[in-house]
């Protein structure tokens, strides 16, 4: 059978329990819902289809709920990721903190290669905020990474922080592809490596901001 | 599309003429709470089996949550699909008991819609009851 989607990425959310899902918990205020239920066994994943220059892209987001107790994940966890979005909670400075033992945790067990998004969450109504949106856009620039800031209020902005992840591992993708095929051609450039361990210096581009509730 | 092509041999009631064409959903599968795409149509297949599942909606305070009863229903009608990646959009629970994952939606999470077996790697259902449709 011919194949509905033309990607399929594997992402991970990672950080502190409690970052994102918090907000969540707000669209079952109105209490209807058996939401007791769902929360108690919790979610494992989410398969999400979005397009992407014409092309659809099936996104598997995994989220670490349970695990980050540890404060490590095991490799078995990451194997196949191709996109971590790093989450802590703009209201909550240890978990801000945390973002750079998770990142180091991830440079140790995920491939080497592997897009990276930091994302400040504010789940609370009332912003009771502890950490800047300029000490988040330099933790980014420091780790060569893209970083957005989100708010409750505004759930359907979700799909473009994924969208922007999705994005850049879709860019990525494409260009080892166009490698590959030039490597196969008369003019064959020295392999350049694009996008391994040297991410460093990449440039941040951490100006768009955007918001979502339904983070996993 | 074509809501017309009912020629084709179908077991069962009448009202599931109007929901197959070609054997398959003829309309979009939604999620009942926020409209958020489940499954395209023609995507998924009807099959009628018996199934239990926890209610979508509960009262406060009339929970079996003490005794860790669950309260439910039995399903006997569900669209399939084969694999995991021809859903739109869909929540996977955790596995509860020793195989089963119940489906939810993946913006509003409102659940179980549906059910999977993780024995059965082929098998997603998602309950007629519990979902609506859309062009």
């Amino acid at each position: 059978m011919a194949k509905s989607y033309d990607y399929l990425f594997k992402l991970l959310l990672i950080g502190d329990s409690g970052v994102g899902k918090t907000c969540v918990l707000f669209r079952f205020s109105e209490d209807a819902f058996n939401s007791t239920f769902i929360s108690t066994i919790g979610i494992d994943f989410k398969i999400r289809t979005i397009e992407l220059d014409g092309k659809k892209i099936k996104l598997q987001i995994w989220d670490t709920a349970g695990q980050e107790r540890f404060r490590t994940i095991t490799t078995a966890y990451y194997r196949g990721a191709m996109g971590i979005m790093l989450v802590f909670d703009i209201t909550n400075e240890r978990s801000f903190e945390n973002i750079k033992t998770w990142i180091r945790n991830i440079e140790e067990h995920a491939a080497s290669d592997v897009e990276k998004m930091i994302l400040g969450n504010k789940c609370d109504v009332v912003d009771k905020r502890q950490v800047s949106k300029e000490q988040a856009q330099q933790l980014a620039a420091e780790y060569g990474v893209k970083f957005s800031e989100t708010s409750a209020k505004d759930g359907h902005n979700v799909e473009e922080a994924f969208m922007t992840l999705a994005k850049d591992i879709k860019a990525k993708m494409d260009r080892k592809q166009q490698e590959n095929n030039n490597g196969g051609g008369s003019h064959s450039s020295p392999n350049v490596h694009v996008g391994s361990q040297g991410g460093k210096d990449k440039k941040a581009n951490a100006n768009r901001s955007f918001s979502w509730c339904t983070l996993l | 599309m074509a809501t017309n092509d009912n020629q084709e041999v179908q077991s069962a009631s009448d009202s599931n003429h109007q929901l197959t064409a070609d054997g398959k959903n003829a309309q979009m599968i939604i999620c009942p709470n926020c409209r958020c795409k489940i499954l395209l149509k023609k995507t998924a297949e009807l099959v009628n089996t018996d199934i239990f599942l926890p209610y979508m909606r509960v009262k406060k305070n009339t929970s079996n949550q003490e005794s860790g009863q669950v309260d439910g229903e039995q399903l006997s009608q569900f669209w399939k699909v084969d694999n995991m990646f021809t859903f739109e959009n869909v929540g996977f629970t955790k596995t509860v008991g020793s195989s089963i994952k119940y489906l939810i939606c993946a913006d509003c999470e409102i659940g179980p819609i549906g059910w999977h077996d993780i024995n059965d790697k082929t098998t997603f259902l998602i309950a007629t009851q519990r979902i609506h449709y859309s062009d």
